[in-house]
């Protein structure tokens, strides 16, 4: 019942003085009004004859946002007075139209529209979780509602990565377009794998004439070059504990998630075969083939839902499956945290094996805030000591890399903002330098 | 003056008034005695409420002093004879016997001391208290227009009777008034006699002014004394008999009729009456509400408004339960972790300061330093300090001693020392720095690509 059952008995408590025998008189209204609540609930319209269905978008960019409607069809004979309430979980930031407060009205066999604008405010899926309607009588005096009638219609928003790294796409691009001797016109990529034979200009390098070709030809002809194209590489997230930890305002994973979602576009462009792989004690997600055009929305897909779990990663796991899969040389780029204790007892011991066959990179982000302690000048006793322990954190991470580096492997340690093009960077170096 | 004398000229004779007020309610409260103690003018107590003296006084003139603990064997002990029923604590006894005191033999004379109104009210004596003083005042019997008409206490041309006043609510003529009002006295079969002070009768006071010769005079008319020594509130009577004087409400419930077949007769034995009733009325007044008798809060308001009230709690019930009802469930969600990366860093920042580890701290910081030194003016690692100084001296443009001491000199002593010793480090190591993009010395220099080698052209 409703609020105003209880105004219509109180309303009524006010001409109880007129009634000759009071307490009579508040028998019969009690009577009453209790008659009157449950002739309305009698003709409120049926919840079990309601149909609920939705439709609208099912993945959306972290910061965008997404309309999903649902259609609520009245399919009894009785018109429908109701409160719909769509829940979604909080972090979905769900917007509706139509806000649980206000009655909506159907007549028998309308169906109404009532969308929902969700703005998330975290990566990963944002399910629907319980529709609950509540039928008024037509007086407005009693409802009808039940827990799952009607049942609430399954949907999942998907909230895909922010990447904004690929504003550093197109600059990325261009230079390798310069590695692979595309743009500038005749000069001469700095691949190592040979291109093609073509005629002499003035202003090429007079060491790439090819003197054997020349010979058998009339003109005098040069080799170009270009980098190594098909190439494997492998994008490995650490989703153990250490990627939990928020570096700046986002966990550590999201800042490995928009790295290689930049690495997987640029290294599809460059031509090379990307696999991602997640992965903590079990693999959480892997994708084959990032590389070809229709795939990278389908790893963005496979990235977006990735959470972290509070387990220590097991890099030995990581490591048989690198050898396992990939049989060929790879580049290895291990999105991780330089942690001492961390890769300094699952991946040390592991690595030499994984080095033995791929080109392994390391990249990390750190936290923004260590730079900022020991490059503000110290204004309390605090920030000496807080300056100290930073720079003893950096000590041990620089150890840290110089024993990765004695395996031969590149270390990125960039703040979490910047990881991502300094990760493309490394790349294009490791790419021009005919590393992979 | 200045302001804190000006505040003392006021303080100190308000604190003065107020203490000596506190003082003096004190000491009143301490010396006026609360009738309704255990011991109050006993005969029996020699204390400074009691009233042994008293009875010493009565004895030696030969009165019969018969004292009573239980106020219907006070009341038959009247009988037979001329009798004084003295009460000097009429504050104690119970409603229903005060109506008995009405049922005196011929001949009594009953004496209240200080009794309150419902009191003088209930035994259907025509007086009521006017004024009340603070303190008893000793005033002589006569007034200015009419002498005193009680002449065993003339004798006692000044005694400290005046507290209680009384006033006649019938006709002035049937009540004679003494020492200013202080005393009543009704004639008639039997004879009342109020006294406004229990201060004539106290052990304390008997002997100020002539208070021993009224107190003496007042009790010895009939030459025996039956005195209602009380020690608490008085239980109810087992059993009420119909009393003039009782308020018709009291009677129109059933419970209490069967008791009536008992008569006054049995009432001597009655003391022992309250302990074997179970329950009930032993426990005195507030037991009442249990056997039957209707909250009198029912008849306050008329039924429509108890209807109303009743009503509106319903409608209260009905406002409660529809809003039980919520609008679905609420709807958990595992939240992310929030702990920032940097949370050990700055925890361990945090435990150096606790251990005061001034000494680590500062080697830590040099060390840094001069590596950043080091890498920026390309020096050798292994170059001695005092090329290192002059080097950083002549960047800096400070003398190479102060360089020398502050990136080798001692640790600091203190917190403070180490703060100087910190941004000193600090502006060293910014001086000569073009421009602080990259402060960050373990950051990987950025990828420099070799450039395309393309001689001649220009795009």
């Amino acid at each position: 019942m409703t609020w105003r059952a209880a105004a219509l008995l109180a309303a009524g408590a006010l001409t109880l003085p007129g009634w000759p025998a009071p307490f009579v008189g508040l028998v019969v209204m009690v009577c009453v009004v209790l008659l009157l609540v449950g002739l309305d609930l009698a003709l409120a319209a049926p919840l079990g004859a309601l149909t609920v269905e939705r439709a609208g978008e099912r993945a959306v960019r972290l910061g965008g946002t997404a309309t999903v409607t649902l259609y609520l069809r009245n399919a009894s004979g009785r018109p429908l007075r109701a409160r719909v309430r769509d829940a979604w979980v909080p972090s979905a930031g769900a917007r509706p139209e139509v806000p649980p407060t206000r009655v909506v009205h159907a007549a028998p066999g309308e169906v109404l529209a009532l969308p929902s604008h969700l703005t998330p405010t975290r990566r990963g899926d944002r399910p629907a979780v319980a529709l609950t309607i509540r039928s008024f009588g037509p007086l407005g005096l009693a409802f009808r509602q039940w827990d799952g009638r009607p049942g609430t219609p399954p949907w999942t928003l998907r909230v895909l990565p922010r990447f904004e790294a690929r504003r550093h796409l197109p600059e990325r691009l261009s230079r390798l377009r310069v590695i692979d001797g595309t743009q500038v016109g005749r000069g001469r990529g700095p691949g190592t794998e040979f291109d093609a034979l073509r005629e002499y200009v003035s202003g090429d390098d007079v060491r790439s004439i090819d003197w054997r070709a020349s010979a058998r030809r009339a003109e005098v002809l040069v080799r170009t070059w270009r980098p190594e194209r098909d190439r494997r590489l492998i994008c490995v997230l650490d989703t153990g504990r250490t990627s939990a930890v928020r570096v700046g305002d986002e966990p550590r994973l999201d800042a490995s998630i928009e790295a290689a979602l930049l690495l997987s576009a640029l290294a599809g462009r460059a031509g090379d075969r990307v696999d991602v792989l997640a992965a903590d004690v079990v693999p959480r997600a892997s994708v084959a083939g990032a590389e070809r055009p229709g795939q990278w929305s389908r790893l963005a897909h496979a990235l977006a839902p990735l959470q972290p779990a509070l387990v220590e990663t097991d890099f030995r796991l990581i490591a048989g499956e690198l050898l396992r899969r990939h049989r060929p040389r790879s580049l290895v780029v291990l999105l991780t945290a330089l942690e001492p204790g961390a890769l300094g007892e699952g991946l040390l011991p592991v690595l030499p094996r994984l080095a033995a066959r791929h080109r392994v990179l390391v990249a990390a982000a750190q936290d923004p805030v260590l730079v900022r302690l020991t490059a503000t000048p110290p204004r309390r006793p605090e920030d000496a000591y807080a300056a100290a322990a930073a720079w003893r954190t950096f000590d041990e991470r620089n150890r840290l890399t110089a024993a990765l580096t004695r395996h031969h492997v590149t270390v990125v340690d960039a703040p979490a903002d910047h990881l991502a093009p300094a990760l493309a960077d490394a790349y294009l170096t490791l790419k021009s330098t005919a590393q992979l | 003056m200045s302001a804190r004398g000006r505040r003392h000229r006021i303080v100190v004779p308000v604190l003065a008034a107020a203490l000596l007020m506190t003082i003096t309610l004190v000491t009143h409260e301490i010396d006026q005695p609360d009738p309704t103690d255990r011991g109050f003018l006993s005969p029996t107590v020699t204390g400074d409420h009691g009233g042994s003296r008293l009875a010493a006084s009565l004895a030696r003139q030969g009165v019969v002093v018969q004292r009573e603990t239980n106020a219907l064997r006070a009341l038959l002990a009247t009988r037979p004879g001329p009798a004084t029923l003295f009460v000097p604590a009429p504050e104690l006894l119970h409603p229903r016997t005060v109506g008995h005191l009405g049922l005196l033999p011929d001949g009594t004379r009953l004496v209240l001391v200080d009794p309150p109104r419902r009191v003088l009210a209930a035994a259907g004596l025509p007086l009521r208290p006017t004024g009340r003083r603070w303190a008893t005042r000793a005033v002589p019997p006569h007034q200015l227009d009419r002498s005193c008409p009680l002449t065993e206490v003339v004798p006692a041309t000044t005694a400290a009777v005046a507290r209680q006043r009384y006033v006649p609510t019938g006709a002035p003529d049937s009540v004679d008034l003494c020492y200013a009002a202080g005393l009543a006295r009704l004639t008639g079969t039997t004879e009342s006699v109020v006294v406004g002070a229990s201060d004539p009768f106290r052990n304390g006071r008997i002997d100020e002014w002539d208070n021993l010769t009224f107190a003496t005079g007042l009790l010895a008319t009939t030459g025996r004394v039956v005195w209602l020594d009380l020690d608490g509130p008085e239980p109810p009577p087992p059993e009420p008999t119909p009393a003039p004087t009782r308020p018709p409400p009291e009677r129109d419930d059933g419970i209490d009729e069967p008791d009536q077949q008992e008569d006054l007769d049995s009432e001597g034995n009655g003391e022992t009456a309250p302990g074997a009733r179970p329950g009930g009325e032993a426990s005195g007044p507030g037991a009442r509400g249990s056997s039957g008798e209707p909250n009198p809060l029912w008849s306050a308001f008329p039924p429509w408004f108890w209807a109303l009230l009743l009503q509106l709690a319903l409608a209260a019930l009905l406002i409660a339960i529809g809003r039980a009802r919520r609008l679905g469930p609420p709807n958990p969600e595992p939240l992310p972790v929030a702990v920032p990366a940097a949370e050990t860093v700055l925890g361990r920042g945090r435990l150096y300061q606790q251990a005061r580890a001034r000494e680590s701290t500062a080697r830590v910081l040099r060390t840094a330093t001069l590596a950043r030194l080091a890498r920026r003016l390309h020096l050798p690692t292994e170059a001695p300090p005092s090329t290192v100084a002059a080097t950083v001296a002549a960047r800096t443009g400070d003398r190479p001693e102060a360089i020398h001491e502050l990136l080798y000199g001692d640790a600091p002593q203190t917190d403070r020392g180490l703060l100087e010793l910190a941004g000193e480090l600090d502006r060293v190591t910014r001086a000569g720095e073009p421009a602080p993009t990259r402060p960050l010395p373990d950051a990987p220099a950025p990828a420099r690509l070799p450039k395309p080698r393309s001689e001649g052209d220009h795009r």
